[in-house]
């Protein structure tokens, strides 16, 4: 099949699609780290979550270095450095995310329905490496992607209750009313972005086809 | 995959000496197909008001739903499973019962429900993982 050709042959290729895989990876890790921390409320696994995605950017570094360095045809070249770049990003908004635990308690209002939150942009992350494995050995993504967007509807389901409920939560000042939105807008974001990288996935798929 | 991760916790309650048009008016309101009614005395006596109860026990009838109280036609007790429960056993349950919904406990108390479309998708996302089991 030429998609598995496109993916398999070539020492340089291996590495890169090696390494994306890793940064997905470390996206689940950190993700799941995050949800721990939220669900036992211990803030010091937020660290790790800082220094898993100070490792992530690395290996994007790596990645795109190595694409431009002749991994892989022109033409399918900007498409997967834009999937990196998606992934990256998650990995931005749940690192400022889980920085604002470091400051701030979440409410045990919210704590519940946060952790499943958290819990489902696990399962996203973990189908999105799922997903990008079946497109290395030319699968169909049709139910990968459809799994990744019922995750995502689920998610926005729950938003609007935190946010229902948060409307409960007293707040001390204006900065501290912000850095709850800011972390409920970042927690229930996580999973937009992660469609965004399948939807991407989906669009490399069908353009090696 | 547990019904917990998938259960939808959007769950509204009533009293049961409320009135039914009080329920419609909720339900229709918060876009919900269903509302837990709370009885009076023991914690965890819970019954269930669906639209197709207020359908075809009150309105089909011409009855007036200001003058019957929710009580009435709620039906007793709710369905309950475990929040660790597989979703095939959920579906296995609600096939068995024929019904449409099932609510999670724990302890006695209602923490989520999960609805025919959960099901639905909660096969889908297992389907999709293959043997990625979570």
């Amino acid at each position: 099949m030429f998609l598995e050709k496109i993916f398999s042959h070539g020492k340089k290729e291996r590495q890169v699609t090696e390494d994306i895989e890793r940064h997905i990876q470390l996206l689940c890790t950190a993700c799941e780290i995050f949800k721990n921390s939220l669900e036992r409320n211990d803030r010091n696994l937020i660290w790790e979550v800082i220094e898993l995605e100070r490792d992530a950017d690395a290996v994007r570094r790596d990645v795109i270095s190595h694409i431009y360095e002749g991994a892989f045809l022109p033409y399918i070249r900007p498409d997967l450095c834009k999937f990196v770049e998606i992934v990256d990003e998650v990995f931005d908004v749940l690192k400022d995310t889980a920085q604002y635990c470091l400051d701030y308690e979440l409410p045990e209002l919210l704590r519940e329905e946060s952790t499943r939150v958290a819990l489902l942009n696990f399962r996203m992350c973990e189908m999105l490496l799922i997903s990008f494995e079946a497109m290395l050995k030319g699968a169909d993504l049709r139910e990968k992607i459809l799994g990744i967007r019922i995750y995502e509807k689920k998610i926005d389901d729950i938003k609007l209750i935190l946010f229902k409920d948060a409307e409960r939560v007293p707040v001390a000042d204006f900065w501290a009313g912000k850095i709850l939105s800011d972390l409920l807008t970042g927690l229930t974001g996580i999973s937009d972005i992660i469609e965004d990288a399948s939807d991407h996935l989906q669009i490399i798929n069908v353009g090696t086809r | 995959m547990k019904v917990h991760e998938f259960m939808t916790t959007k769950i509204e309650f009533i009293d049961a000496s409320k009135t039914v048009y009080d329920a419609v008016e909720r339900m229709v309101d918060r876009r919900i197909r269903s509302v837990v009614v709370r009885f009076p005395g023991k914690e965890g006596d819970y019954g269930v008001l669906t639209t197709r109860d207020i359908v075809f026990k009150v309105l089909a009838k011409g009855t007036n739903p200001k003058k019957v109280k929710v009580s009435e036609i709620a039906s007793k007790p709710v369905a309950c499973i475990d929040k660790d429960m597989d979703f095939d056993d959920a579906a296995t349950a609600m096939e068995r019962s024929n019904i449409a919904r099932l609510f999670v406990c724990d302890e006695g108390k209602i923490i989520g429900l999960i609805s025919l479309l959960d099901v639905m998708a909660a096969e889908l996302v297992t389907r999709a993982r293959g043997n990625h089991v979570s």
